[in-house]
């Protein structure tokens, strides 16, 4: 018997169950998507409340204010940096282009953290001291 | 009928298959452990908390519930903020005895603990030295007022009492600074906290003060950079890498708070003795079981100098790595084939 007789000869039951079936493998495609690690994010945070989130490919120039001050955070080639600081010392636009980590400016209350996706098994580090 | 029997038998193995199929994909997407990481601005500095976990729900609470023991910690004791129990201890110097809560308590008396076996090396009661310096204004102090000041650093001076739960330091003028121990302290807290959450690996990060609990996906230990002290730019920053197993590791520095005056370093470590900045060493790492230990420690053994330092590790069952004033890299025996050197020292 051929596969087209098979199919064929399958009653109106056999085809709903069939089309289910497919329908919660796919859904199982779907959750597993969901359950990957994120591509690398950035976050924004201004008194240490997240304000802003962006993804790290897509480039953008953000403007941030808090109480206590701004900045302005340019997102480019999967890496950022701050280009104007409204603090006195700017330690935060010497700190340059960061693809992972964080950039802080204490005077401002404001953080800029810089996510990538974990890659445990490489020797990256997961702490610096000093 | 013949052709019936067959249509369910073929039926029966398209409809096994599927299933099957589906099974197979739902049991993939099974959570899995992951590593999940959060950064805040918290004790006027950055903390990163990093678990591992198969529940993003549960690395959500344990980190809140983690950054929140910080804050708490840091209501007790910021040193710059008026509410502080540290603000009321020192504004009752040479008065009276201040009640405060065993977290501040405990605190303190661990202070006392690391400044005996450092011989005074490490001493909390450095406040009216230290706050007569300003490293972003690269403001010195006269000598004549380091030495004026000199009397009112003592941690002798402080006086525990358990029973009533107060802190009293004994002399006018006296000021507590929790800034040699409290961060470590903190990464101590938080870790426990993360426990109580059901959480079994991670690593919390207070500035550089370090404690690490479990294990990576991978199985490996966490590793962690000590930097280079005399770092110029991202390439060379980091000279050693450690792998902490149920430990934590503390540096201090004399690249951390510092400026240059007339070709002289002037950095934020002063020896308690002198009340001017400790000129053996460029930094000290130290690696022991407490965040609260290590972070004391690093500052007492860098006011100490390799030898002395050393030796104090070694007698206190520590691991640690000194960088001499020369850039000569001074280590205890036991870290020997623990710590990988890049090439940047």
């Amino acid at each position: 018997m051929s596969l087209r007789q098979t199919i064929s000869a399958t009653t109106l039951g056999d085809r709903i169950l069939l089309v289910s079936l497919i329908l919660a493998s796919c859904a199982g495609i779907v959750f597993i998507k969901d359950v990957l690690p994120n591509s690398g994010g950035v976050i924004i945070e201004v008194q240490g409340k997240p304000t802003h989130r962006y993804l790290l490919d897509q480039d953008r120039t953000v403007r941030v204010e808090s109480p206590y001050g701004q900045l302005t955070v340019e997102i480019r080639g999967k890496r950022v940096r701050v280009i104007q600081a409204s603090c006195q010392n700017k330690l935060c636009e010497h700190q340059g282009w960061v693809s992972h980590g964080a950039i802080i400016c204490l005077p401002a209350r404001i953080s800029v953290s810089v996510g990538v996706p974990d890659k445990s098994g490489d020797k990256r580090i997961d702490a610096t001291t000093g | 009928m013949a052709f019936n029997v067959q249509r369910r038998i073929s039926s029966c193995l398209l409809l096994g298959l599927f299933c099957l199929t589906g099974i197979s994909l739902l049991s993939c997407s099974a959570p899995k452990e992951q590593v999940y990481r959060k950064s805040m601005v918290q004790m006027d500095t950055l903390v990163t908390i990093t678990v591992v976990t198969d529940s993003a729900d549960r690395a959500e609470k344990a980190m809140e519930r983690a950054f929140g023991e910080i804050s708490r910690l840091d209501t007790l004791f910021n040193f710059f903020s008026e509410k502080s129990e540290l603000s009321m201890i020192n504004s009752n110097a040479g008065l009276s005895g201040v009640r405060v809560s065993p977290e501040t308590m405990e605190v303190v008396e661990k202070a006392i603990e690391a400044s005996e076996k450092t011989g005074g090396a490490f001493d909390v009661t450095i406040g009216p030295e230290i706050s007569q310096w300003n490293f972003s204004l690269k403001i010195k102090p006269e000598d004549e007022s380091i030495k004026k000041r000199l009397g009112l650093v003592n941690y002798k001076l402080i006086q525990l009492d358990k029973a009533k739960s107060t802190i009293h330091l004994k002399e006018k003028g006296m000021l507590m600074d929790l800034g040699g121990i409290a961060k470590g302290y903190a990464a101590d807290k938080a870790v426990e906290e993360l426990k109580k959450n059901r959480i079994t690996s991670g690593l919390v990060a207070v500035a550089g003060e370090v404690k690490a609990f479990g294990r990576k996906p991978d199985g490996k230990g966490w590793k962690v950079g000590i930097k280079n002290p005399r770092s110029t730019g991202k390439n060379d920053e980091i000279m050693a890498m450690v792998e902490l197993n149920d430990a934590a590791i503390s540096t201090s520095g004399d690249y951390q708070r510092y400026f240059i005056l007339d070709g002289n370093r002037f950095h934020h470590i002063l020896d308690p003795k002198t009340g001017y900045p400790a000129q053996g060493c460029q930094s000290a790492s130290v690696i022991a079981g407490d965040g609260v230990y290590t972070d004391a420690f690093s500052t007492g053994v860098f006011v100490l100098g390799p030898q002395k330092g050393i030796a104090l590790l070694e007698q206190m069952g520590f691991e640690g790595l000194i960088v001499d004033k020369n850039g000569t890299i001074h280590t205890t025996p036991g870290l020997k084939g623990k710590i990988e050197f890049t090439t940047n020292h």
